[in-house]
């Protein structure tokens, strides 16, 4: 560098001096220590004006910053710079964009960064459009990003959403499986039931084939029995009437024992024979109407001389009139079995009473009872009395006799006339069988139909 | 002694500065994400939108090599991520050093920062365009070194090798910030290191912060201009000296 300068005490080469371009060189510190006359120019200052000023006199303010954070630092560590941009002030405030070279070199003992600047103008218009055309494409990218990140989280909702629809199908699944594995249990238990139902009406019909093949057993049997104690019963008459020869008291006493056994035998034998017909469906019922004052004036005369013997007050009180849908015959077997009963079942000086009797709003039943002030029957005890072979006290079957199945029998019949035979009784009091029969008269209103 | 670079350069700052220290502390350098060497993948808009991010940064540092008692020097905007780290965990700071600081540069009502926004702008779009032939900034290049022979010819890297986007973004979170709320809650001690005739950080600037930063001590320096650790190392360094000697000592 020449020490020579276009003014009087400027460090500057004239050659430099009016050059086209504009030149600066700066201290560390800041200070300008020469500037060119072009560069003045630029900046409207007189030629000398700048020299010794701060280098932020030339620059903006954003350049100043910048000048300070990049362009220093930069020039100190690389000890140069190229083409940069900087915003210059003119004197009179203006901008003047350059671009600026630097170099940074050791002159006279001390650091000088020596700079030139080039005016940007018709540049500055490309470097305008290329900016304008890098935001543009910044805003674009940016644009594409946020879109990225709205498809993303959209997608990533999508995402979230298929992800319950699937637990809610997983649910749904559970639920539709659970309902399956339950149908499944109810078609077993159904199955199981079927099956089952199966099994019951097999055992039933087995029960009752086996109950009919007992009637008919029994129905048999005792037809069997029957012939030959017949035949007992005939030989003892003959012998006791003397055929066989002389009898003796002592045999005649022995005649007269086989025959009581034979006629309890006899009798029990019916009586079983009779209950298994009746159980097994073979005895025909005649239905027709039955006077029940008849009925009773026929029945007393059997009766009464036991009942004067036993000392029991026998009353009856059946109105004339009133008449039943009923087997005559049996009928009559059914009420001197209850009349036997209480005659064997009430102690002397008791009373035996008949009556016929009515239910309001059940005009087409009538209920004809035998009541007793005998015994009477425990209340757990009433509903057995009914069932056959059973007496409720069986000490005393042997004393009465009895085969046990006269009630059963009794009922068996009532219901095959489409009645029924229930009880009533206290412990110490008495008992009341009552026999229910479809009623025949004229208050009976409609006929009750009755299956044979 | 934790070195934290100022907005547009990266570690190499120090060069002048930090091997003067090497001998009594454990220096550490370090490049915020965006600047230097660092990995530009770990790059996140959301969390350097804010000098937060880079408190975080600087805080990460520290944890990493567990580092306490640290003296953190910090210059021109990691001032106030300086400011931001110690309020967050005091514990670990000794004294911060902080030179050019500024706790807002754009001017406000009753407040001087030295600039309007449409200054700010300004330098925006000088960044901007400078971003056109930002390849000559990064060009790897020799270092001559005349006078000081042992930084020599070794290196070859490039300095201020900042990504012109993260830049800019830097730029936006560092000028437009404003941390006055910070500053009073500062419970370290700290030397502020104000240099003459700064433009980026004027005096009134140092004074404000002398005034609402407790215990801190301010010292105007004979350096001109915004950066005196490349400007004037010698006395940056004996300054620093001086504010640490009876610290360290004691």
């Amino acid at each position: 560098m020449s020490e020579a300068g276009a003014l009087p005490g400027r460090a500057i080469d004239p050659l430099l001096d009016h050059a086209p371009v504009g030149f600066l060189s700066f201290a560390d510190d800041g200070t300008i220590t020469a500037a060119n006359a072009t560069l003045a120019a630029m900046l409207g200052h007189a030629p000398g004006e700048l020299e010794g000023r701060r280098l932020e006199a030339v620059l903006s303010l954003g350049a100043r910053i910048f000048y300070q954070t990049h362009f220093f630092p930069l020039v100190r560590m690389h000890g140069r710079a190229e083409e940069v941009f900087l915003v210059l002030r003119a004197a009179d405030g203006g901008n003047v964009n350059v671009l600026c070279n630097v170099a940074r070199v050791e002159r006279g003992g001390a650091w000088a960064n020596d700079c030139v600047f080039m005016e940007v103008k018709e540049r500055a218009k490309f470097e305008n459009k290329l900016l304008l055309a890098r935001q543009e494409a910044d805003r674009a990218r940016m644009e594409v990003q946020e879109h990225a990140e709205e498809l993303r989280a959209t997608n990533e909702q999508l995402e979230q959403q298929a992800v319950e629809l699937e637990l809610q199908q997983q649910q749904l699944q559970e639920a539709a499986t659970e309902l399956e594995t339950q149908a499944e249990y109810l078609q077993a238990t159904n199955d199981e039931l079927f099956v089952r139902t199966l099994e019951l009406d097999r055992q039933r019909a087995a029960a009752d084939d086996a109950n009919r093949a007992k009637s008919a057993f029994l129905a048999v049997m005792s037809h069997e029995l029957r012939t030959p104690l017949n035949a007992i019963g005939g030989y003892v008459q003959l012998m006791e009437m003397g055929i066989h020869g002389p009898v003796t008291s002592e045999q005649r006493e022995a005649l007269d024992r086989v025959a009581r056994s034979q006629k309890h035998l006899l009798r029990l034998i019916n009586d079983v024979l009779e209950l298994a017909r009746i159980e097994s469906g073979r005895v025909d019922f005649v239905l027709e109407t039955v006077d029940l004052a008849g009925l009773m004036a026929d029945v007393t005369p059997m009766v009464e001389p036991q009942m004067d013997a036993k000392e029991l007050v026998f009353t009856v009180r059946v109105a004339p009139g009133r008449a039943a849908r009923a087997d005559r015959e049996k009928l009559q077997q059914i009420v001197i079995n209850l009349l036997s009963n209480a005659l064997k079942f009430t102690p002397p000086g008791g009373t035996v009473s008949v009556g016929l009797a009515r239910r309001t709003g059940e005009p087409e039943m009538l209920l004809l009872s035998v009541a007793d002030s005998g015994i009477g029957i425990p209340p757990e005890k009433q509903a057995q009395v009914f069932e056959p072979f059973v007496q409720v006290d069986m000490s005393r079957t042997r004393r009465s006799e009895g085969s046990g199945l006269g009630l059963a029998i009794s009922r068996d019949l009532a219901r095959g006339m489409g009645g029924d035979l229930t009880v009533q009784s206290e412990v110490g009091k008495g008992s009341t069988f009552t026999l229910w029969l479809p009623a025949a008269d004229e208050d009976a209103g409609e006929t009750r139909r009755v299956k044979a | 002694m934790v070195f934290a670079h100022g907005f547009g350069c990266d570690q190499n700052m120090w060069r002048f500065v930090a091997p003067a220290f090497e001998d009594e502390y454990k220096v550490v350098l370090f490049d915020y994400v965006g600047s230097g060497k660092s990995d530009l993948m770990a790059y996140d808009a959301q969390r350097y939108a804010t000098l937060d991010g880079y408190a975080q940064d600087l805080l990460d540092v520290v944890h990493a090599l567990d580092l306490k008692d640290v003296v953190l020097v910090a210059h021109s905007v990691s001032s106030m991520v300086a400011v931001l780290a110690a309020n967050q965990e005091p514990g670990r700071f000794e004294r911060l050093v902080l030179i050019g600081p500024s706790p807002r540069y754009v001017n406000d009502e009753g407040y001087v920062g030295g600039f309007e926004r449409a200054d700010i702008d300004g330098l925006l779009e000088m960044m901007d365009r400078n971003y056109i032939g930002w390849a000559s900034f990064l060009a790897p290049a020799i270092v001559k070194n005349p006078g000081r022979p042992e930084l020599g010819q070794e290196l070859t890297e490039s300095f201020c090798s900042t990504d012109p986007v993260v830049a800019r973004r830097f730029a936006e979170a560092t000028f437009l910030s404003d941390n006055r709320a910070d500053v009073p809650r500062v419970t370290v001690p700290a030397l502020l290191l104000q240099c003459s005739e700064d433009m980026v950080a004027p005096l009134e600037v140092g004074e404000y912060l002398h005034r609402e930063m407790p215990g801190s001590t301010l010292r105007v320096m004979k350096a001109t201009g915004h950066c005196p650790h490349l400007s004037h190392p010698e006395e940056t360094i004996e300054l620093m000296r001086e504010y640490l000697q009876p610290a360290h000592a004691g």
